[in-house]
């Protein structure tokens, strides 16, 4: 019966591990058959073993009654594990796992030791010189007051030396320089050392709670965007009345623009027509002229010329007779 | 004198019974395990170690290398509180017999060398011949080189015991002398005292030099064999 609790837990350390990985391969969905033979072989070793765990023989597909006090949860995962590493194709046996500790739970009838655990105290007992607890001093100080037990530390040590019943030699100053080294030690490092470690700890719980605050800052600015999103889509109506403005304008300016263009137009062919009035008007005055001055110069016959030559001389001569009078006054 | 210089090197026993298995069991009571995130001093100083060492040692191994780590970090906290433990006055160290220390290194020198042939033959054979020796010494260095392979596992051993012994031997006669010198001439007792002191502080030191070389090796050992 012995043989069996013992052999089974014996395996090394690398064998549970790799049984242990398999134990990640849920869900391998080619090997349906193959499960359900791991299955029954399963069953077919832990029925196995049964007999040498329990008080009565039992069959294969009967019911398993523990002696009190033995818990199979562990014992079966091994048996698993044994199994696997016993036939390969059992190997991939992972999901028979959960599968177990369900069926093994009707044998949960002890205390689960992990709950409820009671608090730690903070704190050790108080010590005097690193050995002696206080609650000794107590004891003897209704008897024999403070001194009390330093005079009997003191009555033991002279005894045993006196007595011989510890030798002074070689290792006494062994001792003596150990002990003083690590007092000494203890004394100059002790509380460096309690500070580190203390250190050490507020350093985990500080990672913790930075995760915490980060998790909240971050929701918390999850919600302060949420709300400031919210405001800004109340404020959306200025940007859509900005728009409208805008393209308002920009018609109004188009529209004006053609008015302009328009007007030009109309007004550019009014002046060529002006213009080609007064052309008219101008080439018909000066030929008109000309006209007038050819048939007047063709009508001065040579007589006239001569007649005009000499009255204009005749004039021009009294002129200057006159003019000659003139300047005497 | 000579009876009483070794005999704290005697195994001890209890009505015949070894003792020394307890003595060796004693050192993990002194390593607590805890199941919380935030533990009291010392098992916080004890896991930041750990973690320390761990982390230094363990970074120059492939990944089966590490998967010693538990057996290598089991060591160097071992030989380390063992010989700690040792220097206390009227105690017994463990690795001062030559055969604990044989029995934790062959085994871990056989497992490293032979997984190392097993798995990379060509590699650990080639280790047996430094790179550019010139032909004609290439016998000569595969024997000799031979030699100093098979001879690793006694010198961890004797490496370990022999600097233990000799540590706890030399404190033992200085404190005999301090002895000899107290009653007859005082301050050469005292300055010989001093030597004692100095002698302790180098005694702490060797005892996690130590553990930490014989450890350092068989990973050494690890690493060119995986």
């Amino acid at each position: 019966m012995e043989t069996a609790q013992n052999s089974v837990p014996a395996r090394s350390g690398s064998e549970l591990r790799n049984a242990g990985q398999s134990w990640g391969q849920l869900g391998d969905a080619t090997q349906v058959e193959g499960r359900v033979q791991n299955f029954h072989l399963a069953r077919l070793v832990s029925g196995h073993l049964a007999p040498a765990l329990t008080d009565f023989p039992i069959g294969v597909t009967g019911t398993l009654r523990l002696r009190p006090g033995l818990s199979l949860t562990m014992l079966s995962r091994v048996v698993l594990s044994a199994a696997a590493t016993a036939a390969p194709s059992l190997k991939n046996a992972a999901f028979l796992g959960p599968g177990v500790l369900q069926a093994t739970r009707t044998f949960h009838t002890g205390q689960p030791h992990l709950a409820p655990v009671p608090p730690l105290p903070e704190y050790g007992g108080k010590v005097r010189y690193g050995l002696i607890p206080e609650e000794f001093f107590q004891f003897l100080y209704p008897k024999t007051g403070v001194t009390g037990p330093y005079v009997l530390g003191t009555g033991l040590i002279l005894y045993a030396l006196s007595k011989e019943i510890y030798v002074i030699s070689a290792e006494t100053f062994t001792a003596l320089s150990v002990l003083g080294v690590m007092v000494y030690g203890i004394k100059k490092y002790g509380p460096f050392v309690a500070d580190f470690a203390d250190k050490l700890n507020e350093q985990k719980l500080a990672q913790l709670e930075e995760a915490k605050q980060a998790s909240i800052q971050h929701i918390q600015n999850a919600i302060d965007m949420e709300k400031s999103q919210q405001a800004l889509v109340q404020k959306r109506h200025y940007l859509f009345d900005v728009q409208r403005n805008n393209i308002a304008m920009a018609l109004e300016v188009t529209y004006r623009e053609r008015l302009y263009r328009v007007y030009k137009e109309v007004k550019n062919r009014l002046d060529y027509h002006i213009s080609v009035q007064n052309m008219m008007r101008r080439k018909e005055q000066e030929h008109m002229i000309n006209w007038v001055e050819k048939h007047v110069v063709q009508s001065i016959s040579t007589q006239q010329e001569k007649e005009t030559i000499a009255k204009c001389i005749a004039d021009l001569k009294l002129l200057a007779k006159k003019a000659q009078a003139q300047p005497v006054m | 004198m000579n009876e009483n210089l070794f005999a704290s090197f005697i195994a001890p026993t209890i009505l015949g019974l070894p003792a020394a298995v307890l003595i060796i069991l004693l050192p993990p009571l002194l390593i607590p395990t805890s199941k919380y995130l935030i533990n009291n001093r010392l098992i916080a100083t004890q896991q930041w170690l750990i973690q320390l060492t761990s982390k230094q040692m363990m970074t120059m191994h492939n990944a089966k290398g590490r998967t010693w780590s538990l057996m290598l970090m089991s060591l160097i906290i071992f030989i380390a509180t063992t010989n700690l433990l040792g220097l206390l006055p009227h105690s017994f160290t463990p690795t001062t017999q030559l055969s604990m220390n044989l029995a934790m290194a062959i085994p871990l020198w056989a497992g490293a060398v032979t997984s190392g042939f097993r798995s990379k033959t060509k590699n650990a054979l080639a280790h047996l011949l430094p790179q550019g020796t010139p032909t004609p010494l290439i016998p000569m260095l595969v024997i000799i080189e031979t030699i100093s392979l098979l001879i690793q596992p006694m010198a961890l051993a004797v490496r370990l015991t022999a600097n233990i012994t000799a540590g706890h031997l030399l404190m033992h006669l200085i404190g005999s002398a301090t002895l000899a010198m107290s009653t007859t001439n005082l301050p050469s007792a005292l300055i010989i005292f001093t030597v004692l002191i100095l002698l302790t502080m180098l005694e702490i030191a060797v005892a996690l030099i130590q553990a930490y070389v014989f450890t350092l090796l068989v990973s050494l050992y690890l690493h060119e064999n995986t």
